[in-house]
Formats: C-alpha cells, structure tokens, sequence
C-alpha cells in the first residue's frame, strides 16, 4: 500500500516536472527580429538596428485590407560597445523580448567592414544558440548605412529582409555576379588561411527618409529601392576593395559558384552579338608544385544553349557552331583571368587557391603560408582552361537574321 | 548474483550503444585534425584488444563477476581494496556522463533550466530501469536499438542529401604524418568511448550464449567504431576542420546545417533524441554495474535496493564534480585520459591476466 502510495506520488511530480513549460515564451511576448543591422557611429561605437515584424499587419494581409495602414516592420537602434550588450539594451525600448531564431539577414555597413573588420562581430553570433549561422545571410551595405538599408519599406515582398534575400538569390540564379553568403561561410573563409571572403553588397537608390515612409511604395515606379551591387573583397577580416560586373562573375567562376548566367560575344564586328546561356558548369582547382614553387590550373566546363543571335550566322552547321564555342571559350577565360589579376593586385585570395595549395601539399604550404598572400599569391602563375559547351540553340534553328540576309542578297 | 539472463543479442545491442552514447555528443580525436577519423578507426583496433584482455578474463571465470575473482587473484585485502577502488571509477564516470548530458541539454536546449533539474530527472528514469534488474535494460536497448538505427540512417541521408559534405575538407590526409594520430589514439581515442567496455565484464556472466560473446562483442565493438568514424568524418567535411573542433557538439551543427527542400530544417530535436537514447543505455548500464559491484563487495542481498541511495550519491557527485564546463572539459583530458582511464581500463586489466594467467597454468600443472 505505501509503495502504491509512494509511486502516485512520483507520477504526480512528473506530472508538473515533465510538462515542459519551465522557460517557456509566449509569441505575445516575443518580438521577431527579421534583420539586423550593424553600423558605426562618429565615436567608433557600434549602432544595432533591428528589424521587427509587425505581427498585426503582416497577418492582416489574410482578412483582406487592414495591413496597407500599418508598416510591415518596426526598426529600433541602439549604441554599444559589443553584440549582447546592444541586445540588452534595446529592450529598453521594446515590449517584447526579441527572438533573433527567425534573423536571416544581417547587414554591415561598408564603415564598419573597412574599419573594425568582421571579426570582432562574428563571435557572438557563432556563440549565440538562437542565431542560425548557416541560414542567415550576411551582407554589406555599400556608400550607404546599414540601417538605411533596413528601414527601407519594399513592394514586392513585405519584409525588407525577405526582398533583400530574395533579390540576392534571384540575381545568384540568374546573373551570376552576386552570391548568398551565410555566416558560417563567411567564418569558414576568414579562418582559413589559404580562403579569403567575399560578401555581395547592396545599395539604395533615392533619399532613405523618404522610403520609411508607408506611401512611398504607392508608387508604380519606387523612388527608394535596395539594389545589389557588386562583391566586396575582404582580406584578415576587413573590407579592402570592391570588385563588380565581368570580374566579380570571373571571381564567382574561379569558386565554382556560377549556377547560371549569359555571356555574350563579339560576332563579325558585331559587338555582343551572341548571347549565350550558361545552364550549369563546374570548375575545378588544381596545383601543381615544382621545386616548391607552387602553379594553379583552373579548368572550367560550361554547358549551356545559343540565347540570342544578332548576326546572320548558320546555326545548323557544326563547324559554326564549334568556332561559337571557341570564341565563348576566349570571352570566359579572359574574364577569369581579369579576376585573378584583380585579386592578385589586392593581395587578397579570394578563390581559396591557398587551400588548394594546402591540400596538394601540405609541406610547402607550411613554407609559403605566412607570406602567401602578400608575396607567393600575387606572383602565382595560373592557367586557364575553358570548355565551353554549346548543346541546344532554343526554338528556332536559324536566326531569322539569317532569312532576312538571304533575301537581300 | 542476480539470477537473469541475456541473451548474445542483447550484449549485441547493450554494448554497441553503450559505445556510441555520449560519444556522438563530442568531438573524438581531436589531436588528429582531419584525420579523426582514423584515429577513431585505430582505437577501435585497440579496442579489439582490450576486448580480448577481458574475454580471456572471462574465459578463466565464466560465472564469476570481477569484484569476486579480483580477491581470489589477488587475496581478499588486496582485492577489496582494488574493487573498491573501481567501484569508485564506475561511480565517478556515471557522475560525469550524467554532467555531461546535463552541459549538453542546457547549452543546445534549455539555457534557462537550472542543470540540477535536468540531471535528476535523467537520473530518476536511470534508477528506475536499474532497479528493475539487467533483463529489463536489456530488452529496453533492443527497443531502443531500432530506434537509433532508424534515427541514424535517417540523418545519415539527411545529411547527405543537404549537399553540405564537402571532401576536400578531409584534406590532406598524413598531414603531419602518422605520429599525431597514433598519440591521439593512445592519449584520448582509446579510452573514450573504447577503453570504457571495462563496464561489461561485470555484465558478460550474464549471458546465456557463452560461446558467441566474443563474436558480438567484436562485432558490436568493431561496428560503433564504424558509426563513430563515419560520423566524426561526415563532421569535418561538413564544417571543416576548425569548426569541428571549435564546436562542443560537431554533430549538433552538423544537423543544424542540414536545410533541405526550404522546409526540413532545424532538426536540433534529432540530435537530441539520438544523444538522450544512447546516453540513458550508457548510463544505466555504468549506474547497474556500479550498483552491482558494491552489492558483491559489500555482500549485499538485493542489488535493487541499492538503487536509489547510489542514485542520489551519482546525482550529487555529478553536481561537484566540476564547478563549470571549461573545468569539466579540462578534468577529462588532464586527468581522465592521463592517470584515471589508462590505469582502470588498460594496466589492471592487463595486470589481472597476468595473475590469473599463472594461478591457472599452476593449476594445471
């Protein structure tokens, strides 16, 4: 009788032990942090701006109405010294404890990259257990603040956060001169020494006062809109130099991060006058070491179909086809070389030629890894190999150019 | 002696998730860099070996537990003294497994439960199943051995699907030669998870099947070394080198990492599922067999009714046994795998084989 009375007695205390409520957090009491946004203020501090949805008005979207009179986001900012501290303290002025789970996008001023680096922020948010460092992207806001960034109200997507992120994969899909960078990533590069980062930058277009505001985005054509903008190369942590267009896609070629992308060619004096689409490629790294004087071969294979043609060109004849291929070859590599040459003039090894290196041989690379980037990078001899594959030419065989020339004639 | 019985494949599933538990949790091999992976593989060798010291123990008293055949190698004094002395080791390990699997819970889950509440919970399950005897805990892991196995392979394609694994990141293989791996074996490796079977020389009487514990033994060892390997590498191609062993938990960001189909993400609830399984059959089978060594040595009827006051006293030491995680982290590998674990698990075992091997051969004669 007494043990029956003894195990209804443990049962009993399970029962409030085990209902897991012991640090539970209403979502009435949380605020949902979309975006952070770090800057630099005169006195060297660090400015944190938070972006917070708004629940009554992104949920106001399902009932119809309603939500056009609130602002999707809140933004607070606060200074301090470090992170955490900043976090704390802008409970000051919130009713609900932030929730950073949901952060998928932190934006660092250009300031504040060139100045303090990245280093002295990308502790906290690896320590952190609520920050998801390999889904939250990172950013560089570039010739404008971070904050201006995310205070900037978007019509596509509700969320600020969301459009940025969005915009930035899209342009990684389709163009191929930006790249999503998760914070993981980012650590990963900064800590290898033979690996340096690079972080797409965003810009904004218009006055940043005027895209807070609610009616801004009543416009067909928005006056205040984020944009991105090129790469930034980083080298031991801060921002050193930017690099865009053909040469930023020549960097993302080197890293094998092109996942699709049009490159056009000069045809007969023609200037661009065959575009090509690059469906899917792979690049590959390799070093070879002669008398500790290591040489880099880059060999890419590209797969794609004929996009556009502006000349009369005969697309049904292989021979043609295959001078098309070369040409294109031609036009990849000289970008690819353009990158590297850009890189080795910042001393900044951006394509994780260093690791290569490493790999190969772990030997030399210990001789060399001190002054790699300084010395050995910049004077590296690299080789480039392009295969370019032209397999389909799209809906129609011959241009109608084509047609056209032969009724002229 | 408990009259129970288990059978091969019960020691099969008991020992093999005994050796993955709270070795999922960490980083092995970490002196090995991106090699940890061999390392574990060599341990595991090693493994073999300390495998075979015991089953030859075993060989030479089939019925005896070894608090009992310790006094008659030894005489009683010395014998006492040297089962007490490993009762201690049981008690103190059980005590840090517990801390660990508390450190781990509060770190990755419930920063704001205070460690206390979690351990004695854990412990009161733990006590629970000891008190019902070897049988119950045997037929639980079979249980719980599908769930694991069910668990792992599906975080295995998990994981590999996520397209996060990244070979290059297991390169150069010999970075520095063979030298740093062979000493991380002997330094670390070997005595967790491997060296710690020590623990089931108290179980293997149990067994019905004699003659097929040195297959399932070998076979359950040689299979977690596998399991252990393939996760410690899938870590390092994952985060890489320095995340790896910057992490306290490699496998926890390992599933972190996984995003797949924009939706299966945030599986953290996986990883601890898998550590809470295989943890709570490390620890009840350290909790039982502590629990029954100090039952034969202090010649106590009913092993069960020890449960509880041992319990408490497991519960308690896993409180003081580090006043924090660094310290905790440091007591493993500056005392554990330096004096502790090479004289419990390795030299006295060695040391007994040797004794029992000429008492016999006296015998014999």
């Amino acid at each position: 009788m007494n043990r029956k009375w003894f195990f209804l007695l443990l049962l009993t205390i399970n029962a409030f032990l085990l209902s897991g409520c012991w640090s539970k957090r209403e979502l009435t009491d949380l605020s949902i942090v979309s975006a952070y946004a770090l800057d630099l203020n005169e006195e060297g501090q660090y400015v944190a701006t938070v972006q917070i949805v708004n629940p009554g008005s992104v949920a106001g979207g399902l009932q119809g109405g309603g939500g056009q009179s609130l602002a999707p986001i809140i933004v607070y900012s606060v200074t301090g010294d470090n992170l955490s501290d900043m976090d704390a303290r802008i409970t000051k002025t919130l009713s609900r404890t932030p929730y950073y789970a949901h952060t998928n996008l932190i934006i660092i001023s250009d300031e504040l990259a060139k100045e303090k680096g990245l280093l002295p922020i990308l502790d906290e948010l690896e320590r952190d257990s609520e920050f998801r460092t390999s889904t939250t992207t990172i950013i560089i806001a570039k010739d404008t603040k971070a904050q201006n960034l995310i205070r900037t109200l978007t019509d596509m997507e509700k969320l600020p956060s969301l459009q940025l992120n969005k915009t930035l994969e899209t342009a990684e899909k389709n163009l191929g001169e930006n790249v999503t960078r998760h914070v993981h990533d980012v650590v990963n590069d900064i800590l290898s020494t033979g690996k340096e980062p690079v972080i797409t930058g965003f810009t904004l277009n218009g006055d940043p006062e005027q895209g807070k505001k609610m009616e801004s985005l009543q416009l067909a054509e928005l006056e205040v809109f984020p944009q991105a903008d090129g790469l930034a190369v980083f080298k031991n942590g801060k921002l050193i130099n930017w690099i865009h267009g053909e040469t930023a896609r020549g960097t993302l070629w080197v890293r094998n991060e092109i996942k699709m992308t049009i490159t056009s060619i000069n045809w007969k004096k023609e200037k661009k006058a065959i575009a090509y689409k690059v469906m899917r490629q792979k690049t590959k790294v390799s070093a070879t070491i002669t008398n500790g004087i290591p040489k880099i071969s880059i060999s890419t294979r590209a797969e794609g179909d004929i996009a556009e043609v502006k000349v009369p060109i005969n697309l049904t004849d292989v021979h043609v086809i295959e001078n098309i291929e070369k040409e294109l070859e031609k036009d990849i590599k000289n970008e690819i070389e353009k990158a590297v040459r850009h890189a080795q003039k910042d001393k900044s090894d951006i394509f994780g030629f260093g690791e290569v290196v490493h790999r190969t041989d772990p030997k030399v690379w210990k001789k060399i890894e001190k002054e790699w980037d300084n010395s050995t990078f910049a004077e590296l001899e690299v080789d480039v190999k392009v295969d370019a594959l032209i397999r389909r030419t799209g809906l129609r065989n011959n241009s109608l150019h084509t047609t056209l020339k032969k009724e002229g004639e | 002696m408990e009259k129970a019985k288990i059978s091969a494949y019960q020691l099969f599933t008991l020992l093999l998730l005994f050796e993955l538990g709270s070795a999922l949790v960490y980083t092995l091999a970490n002196g090995a860099k991106q090699d940890a992976w061999m390392a574990v593989l060599m341990a595991m060798v090693g493994g073999f070996c300390l495998f075979f010291i015991h089953y030859r123990l075993y060989c030479y008293y089939p019925n005896l537990p070894p608090m009992e055949y310790m006094q008659m190698l030894l005489g009683p004094v010395l014998g006492k003294i040297i089962a007490f002395l490993f009762i201690l080791y049981f008690m103190y390990v059980a005590a840090t497994i517990l801390r660990g699997f508390g450190e781990m819970l509060v770190i990755s889950a419930y920063p704001a439960t205070p460690i206390f509440f979690i351990n004695a919970l854990f412990i009161l399950v733990i006590i629970y199943t000891v008190y019902k005897g070897i049988e119950v805990l045997s037929r639980t892991s079979e249980v719980l051995f599908f769930v694991v196995s069910l668990l792992a392979v599906s975080i295995f394609l998990l994981i590999i699907l996520s397209g996060n694994i990244n070979m290059d990141n297991l390169k150069p293989v010999f970075e520095e030669g063979v030298s740093p791996i062979i000493k991380t074996v002997f330094t670390d490796t070997l005595y967790f998870p491997f060296g710690q079977m020590i623990i089931f020389t108290m179980i293997l009487p149990y067994v019905n099947e004699r003659k097929k514990v040195k297959r399932t033994g070998l076979l359950a060892i040689g299979m977690s070394g596998f399991v252990l390997a393939l996760i410690t590498a899938m870590n390092i191609s994952v985060l890489g080198i320095d995340r790896t062993t910057r992490s306290p938990f490699p496998f926890l960001t390992t599933i972190q990492m996984i995003e797949l189909a924009g939706f299966l993400e945030r599986l953290d609830v996986y990883f601890i599922l898998l550590v809470t399984l295989t943890a709570f059959v490390k620890l009840s089978v350290f909790f039982y067999v502590t629990v029954l060594s100090v039952s034969h040595l202090f010649h106590v009827k009913h092993p069960s009714h020890l449960a509880y006051p041992l319990g408490m006293v497991v519960l308690f030491l896993s409180m003081a046994v580090a006043s924090n995680w660094t310290e905790y982290n440091q007591e493993w590998f500056k005392v554990e795998y330096v004096y502790i674990d090479p004289l419990f698990q390795v030299i006295l075992p060695i040391f007994l084989l040797i004794v029992a091997f000429f008492k016999n051969r006296k015998k014999a004669v």
